[in-house]
């Protein structure tokens, strides 16, 4: 009844309002106005007496508040190469007792506080922190602090958490997408270096409790960390904060100096093949060793980027998914770490056109590299979808958090995102040719497909494009 | 108290309607908890919805269709979730690309969904691309089928045909929810079958369907639309009436009924999958969010297996060390819901062993109700989730929608956290003995060729996907 009220008043409102004074052409898109003044977050940086860096961003419109600690460098600069999983268990044995709680204790304080406490270790970086109400600020950061500073690591708890790591594994092969994920990163990167390394059955009953006291000691250290507290908050009172939560945290730790060993020698373009019997779709990875993120060519590869794979309407996912119908979604992107992160471009395809998809990719890698010539309009589309997308990163805590994080872990610069458009307007036509000959080197493609084998081999090899492969699950070659 | 009202939009009137229902809500909820809304409806039945937040320059356009999978026929099935895919495929004044082109290609993006009672369909978009959202969707709302492309059409089932692939056919234990909910409902059940259809029945749609559902469910007076974010609402406004305006009103629509179900008695069932690992599924009938039950449901969940020291948890994966992984969901839809728990077990126990010992977890439960600490850690979580819900256009465009749509009131969301916070362990405990009784689902999901490791395998039926791949084969069903 109460919106019927409602509708009357204002439904004499909206007759009141001026109106158009010719009819509505619906043929013609309308004409947007003004673009938009870009408003980039703001932050003040400070040193906490033990050395960690305290980012804090203020916003205010909602009481809450996402506080990260992120340590820069990850399982690629600090996991021994055989242990490969003691990082990612060191973070979930944080969760499971400290010197005065039990871990169901800090369970049941976090679920009262209204928060879930996170913490995991990536490829070149960790966190742990929280996001919650700003009145539960001061009680989750202390219970964060004794987590990352007094965990006790209980044996029974690392126990548990291998048990459930290997059935993990063990449901990981049944994944086409996982298969695809671990086999694609050892036929690019090997054993020998970091990005290659997945977890096995075998690193996992390797780790033992003094390797996660180790790794603890050695990676959560101050002199890595920089601490983000975005949201509704006060920097003064934040700064007081942290400084009492971590008082026993003592100085200590360096960034990685991110020195890799060399990727592999790039082998001739070969089609990896896993076998997975009877299956819908036939997953691709494909791809090579790219550039660090640190690459002058960084604007250019993410507009070119942007319209052979990241937009929906992008080269690939246009024609294999719009036109052609062979999938639900294909996608391409650079992983720009601080070492050779991969291009990686792929999707799932149904299996009778397997053959047929591989073809399409490779005639748009192709047609970036200069066979069809990017028109002005894609220029245009790929470069305001870059710029113009900048807000949204901007709109909530969290992502506000992550994108002054990157700057930090990323060795960006302060106006890392002031200069952003005009990074990305100054990029050319011929940069973005040239960028993707340089880096979608089709002499040297890794395609990795998990599928059917006794239906897809055939058309596959029918192609001439690539010699095929057979590795197993676990990316070693089938007899 | 701290407020979000700052861009002056509400209306003195609306303050003092949005009034009795933060009432409903504990005083400590009534600042951060709120989205301020002008909501009116034209002529022609089409409800509109704007709110202002300048947060960042952008702002979501956002369509409810109240029009999903139960809509649907047997036989006719996914014909909801295709038809939402053929809304991308350009409209009368609009051409294929045009919408990405204007959204995507601008900074924005957009995209749609299906449910088994609703579509939607939104743009977010730079701010000074939101009359350009709302001529995009008016167009596909009035004049879809004057560009209807044969062509477009069928790649889009192809399309959809993929997408079920990939979400079900080729994942380890995709099958499991489309069977359980199977084996609940009877065949005539609007929620029995799967929003994204059965692989037959996608290939059997045609364009004549496509018009035909079209007229019927794509009217104005069938949709609400959100214009959420940064905005000028005066604005906003002429324009809605100049691109909606003239849209003719559709023909009343006849709703489905769903009768409540209970099941007489257990069913068992055993189903062979590309999996290593077997899972154990239960699954119980229960209520649609249009109950009151199904906030003490979501209590009940949360106390099973929400945190580490929830019930479920704790016993199976922490002290027992008998599952690697559970869960337990109350999955409500507008009319009818289920009660779902799945369990992974550790190697060296069986289903059989989980099964018992999560019966007589709940059984526990059932009898002694939950503990007044559970109950308060349950509730102490809801702020959060409902403050960090606002945060984004489309999420707020989302909430006052899904009231619009479902409760003919945006401030909905208001009542439901309310009604949250004020479930008690006696509801609780009553919705356990009421809807987890002997009638249920057990679904053994196992690797091939080892039925014996289901739970009770001599009492399970083997489920099989018919020949043609359109449905499933339960044994007696």
């Amino acid at each position: 009844m109460r919106h019927l009220i409602l509708a009357l008043v204002l439904t004499l409102g909206v007759q009141s309002a001026p109106l158009a004074a010719q009819a509505l052409n619906r043929d013609v898109p309308p004409t947007p106005g003004p673009t938009p003044t870009i408003h980039i977050p703001t932050w003040t940086s400070t040193t906490l007496a033990n050395g960690a860096q305290l980012v804090v961003s203020q916003k205010h419109n909602l009481p809450l508040v996402a506080v990260a600690i992120r340590f820069v460098g990850g399982q690629a600069n600090f996991e021994p190469a055989d242990k490969v999983g003691v990082a990612n268990f060191t973070a979930q044995m944080l969760s499971e007792g400290t010197t005065t709680k039990t871990a169901d204790q800090l369970s049941e304080a976090q679920q009262m506080l209204g928060t879930q406490i996170f913490s995991g270790v990536g490829e070149e970086d960790g966190t742990i922190g929280f996001t919650s109400l700003t009145s539960s600020f001061e009680p989750a950061l202390a219970l964060a602090a004794d987590m990352l500073l007094h965990s006790t690591f209980p044996e029974e708890a690392l126990e548990r958490i291998r048990g459930r790591t290997l059935v993990g594994l063990q449901q990981a092969r049944d994944r086409p997408n996982s298969i695809a994920a671990n086999v694609f990163a050892k036929v690019l990167y090997g054993d020998a270096h970091p990005y290659g390394r997945v977890m096995t059955e075998a690193s996992v009953h390797a780790i033992m409790r003094d390797d996660i006291v180790a790794f603890h000691d050695a990676y959560y250290q101050p002199g890595r960390a920089v601490i983000t507290v975005t949201g509704d908050v006060e920097p003064a009172a934040v700064k007081a904060a942290l400084e009492q939560a971590f008082a026993a945290w003592p100085a200590g730790g360096a960034r990685p100096a991110w020195q890799y060993p060399p990727v592999p020698a790039p082998k001739p373009t070969t089609i990896y093949l896993v076998d997975k019997p009877h299956s819908a779709q036939s997953v691709f990875a494909i791809g090579l060793p790219g550039p660090a993120r640190d690459t002058p060519d960084y604007y250019a590869l993410d507009v070119m980027n942007t319209l052979l794979g990241g937009l929906f309407q992008s080269r690939l996912n246009h024609n294999i998914r719009e036109v052609k119908g062979y999938s639900y979604g294909v996608r391409s992107r650079f992983a720009f770490g601080h070492g050779p992160g991969a291009f990686q471009a792929g999707g799932g395809i149904v299996t009778g056109k397997t053959d047929s998809a591989l073809i399409e990719f490779m005639k748009e890698f192709r047609g970036v590299e200069g066979a069809v010539p990017f028109t002005d309009d894609e220029m245009q589309q790929g470069k305001q979808a870059l710029i113009q997308s900048l807000p949204r990163r901007f709109a909530s805590v969290n992502g506000i958090s992550a994108a002054i994080a990157d700057i930090y872990t990323g060795g960006l610069p302060q106006s890392y995102y002031q200069d952003f458009p005009a990074k990305i307007n100054a990029v050319t036509r011929e940069d973005m040719v040239r960028v993707a000959k340089q880096y979608i080197d089709l002499g040297h493609l890794n395609i990795v497909i998990v599928g059917d084998r006794a239906v897809v081999e055939g058309p596959l090899t029918a192609t001439g494009i690539a010699p095929i492969k057979l590795l197993d699950v676990d990316g070693n070659p089938v007899p | 108290m701290w407020t979000n009202l700052k861009t002056g939009l509400l209306s003195a009137l609306a303050v003092a309607l949005a009034a009795p229902a933060l009432a409903q809500a504990p005083p400590k909820a009534g600042g951060a908890i709120n989205i301020p809304f002008e909501h009116y409806t034209l002529p022609n039945g089409l409800n509109v919805i704007l709110s202002v937040d300048r947060t960042i320059p952008q702002a979501a356009v956002d369509v409810w269709y109240h029009v999903g999978s139960k809509n649907e026929a047997p036989g006719r099935t996914g014909f909801a979730h295709m038809f939402e895919h053929v809304m991308f495929t350009g409209s009368g004044h609009v051409p294929y690309g045009m919408h990405d082109r204007l959204t995507e290609g601008v900074g924005g993006n957009n995209n749609g969904s299906t449910t088994n009672d609703r579509t939607n369909y939104y743009e977010n978009v730079p701010s000074n691309y939101v009359e350009s959202a709302l001529w995009l969707e008016s167009d596909r709302m009035g004049f879809l089928l004057d560009k209807l492309d044969e062509d477009k059409f069928v790649a889009q089932r192809d399309i959809v045909q993929n997408e079920r692939r990939q979400g079900v056919d080729n994942q380890p234990y995709g099958r499991a929810f489309e069977i359980l909910t199977a084996a609940t409902l009877p065949a005539a059940d609007p929620y029995s079958w799967p929003v994204v259809g059965y692989m037959t029945d996608l290939q059997h749609a045609t364009v004549d369907d496509v018009k035909q559902f079209f007229r019927l469910y794509y009217a104005p007076s069938n949709a609400t639309i959100a214009i959420v974010g940064d905005i000028d609402p005066a604005q906003v406004k002429q324009w809605v009436t100049e691109y909606f305006g003239d849209l003719p009103k559709g023909a009343p629509i006849t709703r489905p009924t769903v009768p409540a179900v209970t099941l007489s008695a257990e069913k068992r069932l055993v189903f062979e999958d590309r999996v290593q690992v077997p899972r154990l599924y239960m699954a119980w009938p229960t209520v649609g969010e249009n109950s009151d039950d199904a906030y003490a449901l979501n209590a009940l969940a949360d106390i099973l297996s929400g945190s580490r020291t929830a019930r479920l948890t704790k016993a199976l994966v922490y002290d027992q060390q008998s599952a690697t992984n559970i869960g337990a969901f109350n999955d409500a839809n507008e009319l009818a819901g289920s009660f779902l728990v799945l369990i992974t077990p550790r190697p060296g126990h069986t289903l059989g062993e989980l099964e018992a010992s999560t019966d007589s977890i709940i059984d526990r439960l059932k009898r002694d109700g939950p503990t007044a600490d559970e109950m308060r850690r349950t509730a102490a979580g809801l702020e959060f989730g409902f403050v960090a819900a606002l945060q984004s256009n489309l999420g707020r465009a989302n909430i006052l929608l899904s009231g619009a749509v479902f409760h003919n009131d945006p401030a909905y969301y208001q009542t439901q956290y309310g009604k949250l916070k004020a479930v008690t362990a006696a509801d609780v405990q009553r919705v356990a003995n009421k809807y987890l009784g002997a009638g249920r689902a057990v679904l053994s999901i196992v690797p091939q060729g080892k039925i014996d490791l289901a739970s009770k395998p001599d009492q399970s039926t083997k489920v099989t996907v018919s020949p043609d791949g359109g449905h499933y084969l339960m044994g007696g069903n």
